[in-house]
């Protein structure tokens, strides 16, 4: 519990404003906090740490609020540290392609940032307005363009992290390549936070692309056998999508009006070898399949669009119908299964699916909305569906009452006790993000 | 037993191992054996290990560490031996594991681009095995004709592709790992990308084995690129060629490799095995190789044609052929072995730089060489920033391989002090130990040596490598004096 003497503790390390305590904060997602504070500086978020982690208190961490629904069994922590004032560009250098930015920048700030530049960080996070740098990283969040430029564990090259005791780890460096040491960047990617505070982070970044294009082939008659043959064979050839997404029927409705199995195929490259990989697909259309070509323009609102339709826990108010949404990893083609499988859930339990998979990186996302126990039901199907084809499903977004039923992050992996070793030695005392990750850690 | 019968020594814990690894074929225990062991590709620093093992699968790799842990004896994991920093040198009398009979390729999917190979598998054998299908290994070290796969996660190896490509790491997509105690652990099952925990597959590649031993590989593999080609441009000023390399970057092309070799580097590899007539007087050459879409291949290389010929280039031109291209590629990866057509002996360092930093770096470099009054050659990865001086000496001169080192040692102090690093992709293994100083605080090798005791608790996994002695603030000085004394 946050007393007065922590809250005149508090005090001390930070001004009046930065510190709001509302008991009746909106808070239907948990990972709440008594008292939310706002450091401006790493200074003051390593100050916070250092208390709260001397005296017993525990940290949630936010950055943009997009996220409060991924994972999670504190409905409330002592402290809400908030990083959305912990923003801006620390160092950009245009002819060594790297960025060093703070947390809680919003991804698309810096992205506009850099395109003045011609550059951009390759990542394709959803709520890219709001989200910051910082949770995209802490909780490794990628997009469909992953097939053609990597996760966040490809990007990124360097991070400053505030340790639980409050001093501040540097990992990796300003340059593209760095074998000195642990690879311990890697282990705070995707950590939720359970670690560290990651305060600044530094990546790679790529040239704009001069020219880019998006295929949209679809299915109407929505055999999965065709999808595939034409996949493998376009894995297969020498040309190169930046993505090649697979959506379901609603979602493919919702981006482009088109109510059928739709592949998203993107080609970003210089003009002529975009017009050469349309013309490919054109080729090697099969015949019951419909194509469309999208200018540059095009894509880029489709994909802005793609990126808003999941659920987003920044709103001030609940949703009318429960939402939910897994991540499933899978090999690349076992994709098809769970997308066709998913689909039948929508009759049988009464709900709304939108579902979309990399074909060439494993990776797809199920969101479904309906009544609360129907999409309780539904959640808990999409995993069954996804450990039936050997791989894996966590839960993306829940209300707090809802992840209470369900397994956020599944089985333990057998090796959780390496897991655990790693927080027990950085956060002996949980003071972070606690029971936020894999087995409660 | 027949094995027991047929080992020549009376130590049990040599008899217990060739019982584990099936007997006498499979253990290496006499001294005249041993010697081929007692060093990799990192010369200075000698150790005989106390046995040299040759397990089949990874059950007998778990029951050696497993009976080295529980006996209190030290041990280690090594491939090729072609490491550049020491990482597989005893230097406690360990127990080698070769995992140089585990080199199977067990499968290749190419519907989901991905194979899963054993450890002393040979980098370039996996691409040759699926190149007839149109695919490709990334990851191309200088060594790759010899190095293994399982060597390659260990140290993070990298290569000239790595710029648009990138190291080992972004390629591994799944392991198999015999922990410290005995222990076997898969992470990243079936190469399944983004596994629910910590990312153990990120943080064990690279560990230049001292997380534990790695049995299974899953990697991932690439469509080869429909088109490639590269260009050869002549400087007459290192200046120049580095505004270049940053120009081509700017223009936004990404090259699938874009090295550089300065004046000293050029006259090495023109006296060796594979010379291309480069111009003897020249400061610089860049080589540039763009690939990709046939259709757009061209319009890159005028591109880098352009930008070469506004940096005052002497002479630019792309390959005429294919064989012209792999001529010009033979020469510049041989590179650091072409040394040895200039210099009896040669110390190569491995730092890396903000690419904009370069034409200082190189200055302070030759002043370093002047310095010490020793040639230094630069081999460089200019697209990454990735730097390699090779140091020239003479080993029988007295106090010159002292010198070298010393002179390796100020070139990575130069690279630090610039932002950059003291490893790009040849590791720290014993060699950079003390030069951990240059780029992390005591608190953040502290950090990492927390991590190696949640897997390696007793340290008796490869100890010794990677982190400097902890508490001790010597001068790096003094610990290069004590290697060269060794040396």
């Amino acid at each position: 519990m946050i007393g007065a003497e922590s809250m005149s503790a508090l005090k001390k390390l930070l001004n009046e404003e930065q510190i709001f305590r509302d008991e009746a904060v909106f808070n239907p997602y948990g990972n709440s906090g008594e008292v939310t504070v706002y450091p401006e500086t790493e200074e003051e978020i390593s100050a916070v740490l250092k208390y709260a982690n001397s005296n017993k208190l525990t940290i949630n961490i936010t950055g943009g609020g997009t996220k409060r629904g991924f994972g999670g069994l504190m409905e409330k922590s002592g402290i809400l540290l908030s990083l959305e004032r912990y923003k801006g560009i620390v160092e950009h250098t245009p002819g060594d392609m790297t960025v060093t930015v703070k947390a809680g920048t919003p991804f698309n700030d810096i992205q506009d940032y850099l395109a003045k530049y011609n550059q951009k960080i390759s990542l394709d996070p959803f709520w890219p307005q709001m989200a910051t740098i910082g949770g995209i990283i802490a909780a490794n969040e990628s997009g469909p363009k992953r097939l053609g430029y990597g996760s966040a564990r490809d990007a990124v090259i360097g991070l400053r992290t505030v340790y639980p005791d409050g001093k501040v780890i540097r990992s990796g460096g300003k340059v593209v390549k760095n074998v000195a040491g642990y690879d311990m960047n890697k282990l705070f990617i995707g950590s939720m936070g359970t670690l560290g505070v990651v305060s600044e982070i530094t990546l790679k970044l790529r040239p704009l692309p001069k020219c880019e294009s998006l295929v949209l082939v679809s299915f109407p008659q929505g055999k999965m056998e065709k999808i595939k043959v034409l996949a493998v064979n376009i894995l297969d050839s020498m040309i190169e999508p930046v993505t090649m997404e697979l959506l379901n029927p609603a979602l493919a409705n919702k981006l482009a009006g088109i109510n059928s199995y739709t592949l998203a195929l993107t080609f970003e490259d210089v003009e002529s070898s975009v017009r050469y990989q349309e013309e490919f697909i054109k080729n090697i259309l099969p015949a019951d399949a419909d194509l469309r070509i999208h200018s540059k323009e095009e894509s880029e609102s489709f994909w802005s669009e793609f990126y808003q339709h999941i659920p987003n826990t920044a709103a001030k108010e609940l949703p009318a119908e429960t939402e939910a949404s897994l991540k499933i990893g899978s090999v690349n083609m076992s994709i098809l299964n769970v997308m066709k499988e998913a689909e039948l859930l929508i009759d049988l339990l009464n709900v709304s699916i939108e579902s979309h998979g990399g074909l060439g990186h494993g990776l797809s996302q199920v969101t479904i909305r309906g009544a609360a126990e129907d999409v309780a039901d539904a959640a808990a199907k999409v995993r069954q569906i996804a450990e039936s084809t050997g791989g894996y499903a966590i839960v993306k977004h829940m209300t707090f009452e809802m992840r209470k039923e369900i397994s956020v992050w599944g089985e333990n992996p057998s090796y959780f006790f390496l897991l655990q070793g790693i927080k027990t030695k950085i956060d002996p005392l949980k003071t972070l993000n606690p029971k936020r990750f894999v087995g409660g850690i | 037993m027949k094995a027991k019968n047929q080992i020549k020594s009376t130590d049990k814990h040599i008899v217990n191992l060739a019982e584990i690894v099936g007997g006498a074929r499979s253990i290496l225990y006499l001294k005249e054996d041993l010697v081929a062991y007692d060093c990799d590709g990192f010369t200075i620093h000698k150790h005989l290990p106390k046995a040299v093992v040759f397990p089949k699968n990874t059950q007998e790799v778990a029951e050696v560490v497993q009976y080295c842990s529980e006996n209190n004896l030290p041990f280690l994991a090594r491939g090729a031996g072609t490491g550049l920093s020491g990482g597989a040198i005893p230097l406690n009398g360990e127990i080698i594991i070769s995992m140089v009979r585990m080199k199977k390729l067990i499968s290749v999917d190419l519907e989901n681009r991905r194979a899963v190979v054993e450890p002393g598998f040979v980098n370039l054998m996996l691409t040759n095995s699926i190149s007839d299908k149109g695919y490709y290994y990334a990851p191309d070290p200088s060594s790759q004709y010899c190095c293994t796969i399982g060597g390659n996660v260990a140290e993070n190896a990298g290569g000239a592709h790595c710029l648009k490509y990138g190291v080992t790491t972004n390629h591994i997509l799944g392991l198999e790992v015999v922990m410290p105690n005995g222990e076997i652990v898969e992470v990243g099952k079936d190469g399944i990308p983004d596994a629910p925990g910590y990312d153990l597959l990120g943080l064990i590649t690279g560990s230049e084995g001292t997380l534990g031993i790695v049995t299974k590989i899953t990697v991932r593999i690439l469509k080869n690129p429909e088109g490639k080609q590269t260009v050869l441009a002549y400087f007459d000023r290192v200046e120049d060629g580095s505004q270049a390399v940053s120009d081509i970057i700017s223009a936004g092309i990404v090259p699938a490799a874009l090295e550089m070799m300065d004046k000293t580097a050029i006259e090495g590899v023109e006296a060796a095995a594979f010379p291309v007539g480069h111009p003897k007087d020249i400061e610089a050459v860049l080589l540039i190789e763009v690939d990709g879409i046939a259709a757009g291949i061209d319009e890159q290389i005028n591109q880098i044609l352009e930008v070469c010929r506004k940096r005052n280039v002497r002479e630019v031109r792309a390959a005429k052929n294919e064989e012209e291209r792999a001529r010009w590629w033979a020469n510049r990866k041989t590179g650091f072995g072409a040394m040895g057509a200039i210099s009896p002996d040669y110390l190569v360092q491995d730092g890396v730089i903000p690419r904009s930093k370069l034409p200082e770096v190189l200055s302070k470099i030759n002043q370093i060489s002047e310095e010490f009054g020793l040639r230094i050659a630069n081999i460089f990865h200019a697209g990454d920033g990735n730097l390699h001086p090779l140091v020239l000496f003479d080993a029988r001169i007295p106090g010159e391989s002292k010198k070298a080192l010393e002179a390796g040692s100020q070139c990575l102090k130069v690279c630090a002090d610039v932002g950059g690093t003291i490893t790009g992709e040849h590791g720290v293994g014993i060699e950079k130990r003390e030069e951990m100083r240059f780029v992390f605080s005591e608190e953040e090798i502290a950090a990492q040596t927390d991590i190696r005791e949640v897997f390696n608790p007793y340290n008796f996994l490869n100890a010794g490598k990677l982190f400097p002695s902890p508490g001790r603030c010597v001068e790096i000085k003094k610990e290069l004096k004590a290697q060269a004394k060794i040396g």
